[in-house]
């Protein structure tokens, strides 16, 4: 499907007046993800322009909005304090790719963000740096920080977790971004943007068992996600289909792609897909053969996270 | 100054008092600096019990956990981290909780009362109780809390710059940092102070027997006598528990057990009965049980303190079943934190909290019906 093909199933009047920042409302559209392409080799940058372009064209066709500007818009607040969570944990060669991150951040910012009030982060400032970025305390043209180990001081329980929040999506951020990779992880499968929310509790390595289930999907409902989650953006440039998630040379693969969705499991779903999709060509078995079932994705669908229905994933191409 | 809660936690497990305690300010300024450690800069030893797999993985063999871990992950501890096929250990000689406590804090109430010991903690645990006391320390991950570079001649060093003649590793999870603490114990035997440890018991029978022999003492926390317990409320297993503590028992090291006794999740007489008599045909009647008063905490916040009078049952179950030595905790004043001789019933040691008001014990025997009282006493 097209991004005008979504837009007339939507309505055409259903981002009218959200342009610019002016009248911001939440635009969840749930099983749609929008996808771009984008295609460099493993370490290399994509340009600039290509960059924004994928960028822009997954953020439109996840909303069927006419530019990524007016998708940003129809997301976010000129008031929000924007968090965009980046999964570095692999290193240079499969965390996000800081040019896609800065892509997007010029969109909030063209859609009246703030730049001081838009924050990159990771758990620490090392990670970030692994990755390429670089450290910006206050700006400009961004803030680009570790959350450094400042956590609630009091645990918050969700389901089975009973977790120490980072003061970042606890209390500094009113609106979240999880921009994660496209990567197998050897034990709850996928590791793509849901997974990434460990990243902000105190104690991550409490809940991988059982295929890290219920556990991510617990940290994905407590309401510091919930209820400030409004887009997830994972980069597909190169995925991974073996052997994560730490990168493994030989397990990645040219995907091409990326994706944003305001719907957490639809784009985990997808992730879910293309890992099995390339697993399949070169002989892997799938993931639950292979002893690690992407268990948690229904149970966030049960929770009322987002789609997990295949049926009702919808692709958006830009 | 200012500081804030978990730092306090961290520095003292113990209070405000703790932290501008000037042992402590020696004892940090005499370990060669103590660095403070932060961030991904953690001194890393590869760690003693692990067994490598396929494609880089690793398993630990530490605990029960089994943690299968792949590279650049950790252990269900937070402490350990696979890097490139080789298992880490983060936290040796990495000490984020010291102080000088009474050894009846432990408490371990047959082992040279009144002394001190030089009691020490690193970050992280291989269960997560929901009742934890030193959460801030036990559920959080090394680089997530102050912590000192103190290995182990510094540390038995700085326990005899304290007259401890006792080292203990505990607050957090021993078994986490299960190589520190054999190195600790080897270079405490070397000049005369008892390691002594403070344990879930939670871990693998070979790690367990590699080190036990080195120690004096050791005080296991047996949280429930209900493997339902154990998944539920902390996420391990009880029969690994009760395995080690017969290993502790054969190997002949002094155990003593600890109970927390929390309502209506494992204070049932019937689940003390069945805790008591097992104690009793397994481990014998001489091994101390303690039965301690729990109070909210961390995730378990809505239940109440322990009554008196549960704990008052348990002790009543207990000397019923034969054990010689049933004592109560966190009951500061209570009848049931002295030693009574078996034989007699004269009361030996007198206790007050942690405070020794009375010890008429004479070389660890009763001076009035000369019974050999069991126990480390010189």
């Amino acid at each position: 499907m097209t991004r005008r093909e979504l837009a007339l199933i939507f309505g055409a009047g259903a981002l009218a007046g959200t342009a610019q920042g002016r009248m911001w409302s939440r635009s969840v559209q749930p099983g749609v993800v929008g996808l771009a392409e984008a295609r460099a080799a493993l370490g290399k940058p994509l340009g600039p322009e290509t960059a924004r372009l994928a960028m822009a064209g997954a953020l439109a066709a996840s909303v069927g909005a006419e530019s990524g500007v007016e998708a940003a818009a129809a997301m976010f607040s000129p008031k929000d304090i924007v968090g965009i969570k980046v999964n570095c944990l692999a290193g240079k060669f499969l965390s996000p790719r800081v040019e896609l991150v800065e892509a997007l951040v010029d969109l909030l910012a063209e859609a009246g963000v703030d730049r001081r009030r838009i924050i990159v982060f990771e758990r620490s400032n090392r990670e970030l740096q692994r990755a390429g970025f670089t450290i910006r305390e206050a700006g400009p043209p961004y803030r680009c920080i570790g959350t450094n180990n400042d956590y609630d001081r009091e645990p918050s329980i969700s389901g089975a977790i009973g977790s120490c929040f980072a003061r970042m999506v606890s209390t500094t951020c009113s609106a979240l971004v999880s921009f994660g990779v496209v990567k197998d992880h050897d034990l709850s499968g996928v590791s793509a943007g849901m997974k990434n929310w460990y990243g902000v509790i105190h104690n991550p390595n409490k809940y991988h068992d059982n295929g890290c289930d219920p556990y991510i999907a617990d940290v994905a409902r407590y309401p510091y996600i919930r209820n400030k989650l409004r887009l997830t953006v994972l980069d597909g440039v190169i995925a991974q289909c073996h052997g994560g998630p730490a990168y493994r040379p030989g397990a990645t693969f040219d995907l091409g792609m990326v994706a944003a969705s305001t719907d957490p499991v639809a784009a985990d779903l997808w992730a879910w897909r293309e890992i099995e999709s390339e697993r399949a060509k070169r002989g892997l078995p799938t993931l639950e053969a292979a002893g690690r079932p992407v268990r948690f994705l229904a149970t966030a669908a049960k929770q009322g996270l987002g789609v997990d229905d295949p049926e009702k994933l919808l692709l958006v191409t830009a | 100054m200012t500081i804030d809660r978990r730092r306090l936690v961290v520095l003292g497990a113990a209070g405000a008092v703790t932290a501008l305690h000037p042992s402590l300010l020696r004892l940090t300024a005499g370990a060669g600096g103590g660095s403070s450690a932060s961030g991904d800069e953690l001194p890393a030893r590869e760690a003693s019990w692990y067994k490598k797999l396929e494609e880089g993985r690793v398993e630990c063999e530490l605990c029960p956990q089994a943690c299968k871990v792949a590279d650049l992950e950790r252990g269900m501890c937070g402490v350990r981290e696979n890097r490139g096929g080789t298992y880490y250990t983060l936290v040796h000689s990495l000490a984020c909780s010291i102080h000088t406590d009474p050894i009846e804090k432990k408490p371990l109430f047959h082992v040279l009362p009144g002394e001190k010991a030089f009691s020490f903690s690193t970050a992280g645990c291989n269960i997560e109780c929901k009742f934890c006391q030193n959460w801030e320390i036990s559920q959080f991950r090394p680089e997530q809390v102050q912590a000192y570079n103190l290995p182990p001649e510094k540390l038995v060093a700085a326990a005899r710059r304290n007259r401890a003649r006792l080292t203990a590793a505990t607050y957090g999870e021993p078994v986490v940092f299960w190589e520190y603490v054999r190195d600790v114990a080897i270079a405490a035997n070397a000049v005369g102070v008892k390691p002594t440890v403070v344990s879930n018991g939670f871990i693998k029978e070979k790690a367990l027997r590699e080190v036990v022999p080195l120690l004096s003492a050791i005080k296991v926390d047996l949280k429930s006598f209900r493997d339902e317990f154990y998944r539920k409320q902390l996420r391990g297993e009880l029969e690994p528990v009760m395995k080690s503590l017969e290993v502790i028992k054969e190997i002949g090291v002094w155990l003593e057990i600890v109970v927390l006794l929390i309502p209506t999740l494992n204070d049932s007489a019937a689940e003390v009965r069945d805790l008591c008599a097992w104690v009793r045909a397994k481990l014998g009647p001489d091994v101390p049980v303690h039965f301690t008063r729990f109070h909210p905490t961390y995730r378990l916040t809505d239940l109440p303190p322990t009554p008196v009078g549960s704990l008052e049952r348990a002790w009543k179950i207990g000397r019923n079943a034969g054990l010689n030595y049933v004592y109560l905790g966190n009951v500061p004043g209570h009848p049931g934190e002295n030693t009574t001789c078996p034989g007699c019933g004269e009361i030996l040691i007198r206790r007050v909290g942690y405070r020794i008001l009375s010890n008429r014990l004479v070389n660890g025997t009763c001076p009035d019906c000369k019974r050999k009282i069991p126990g480390v006493w010189s």
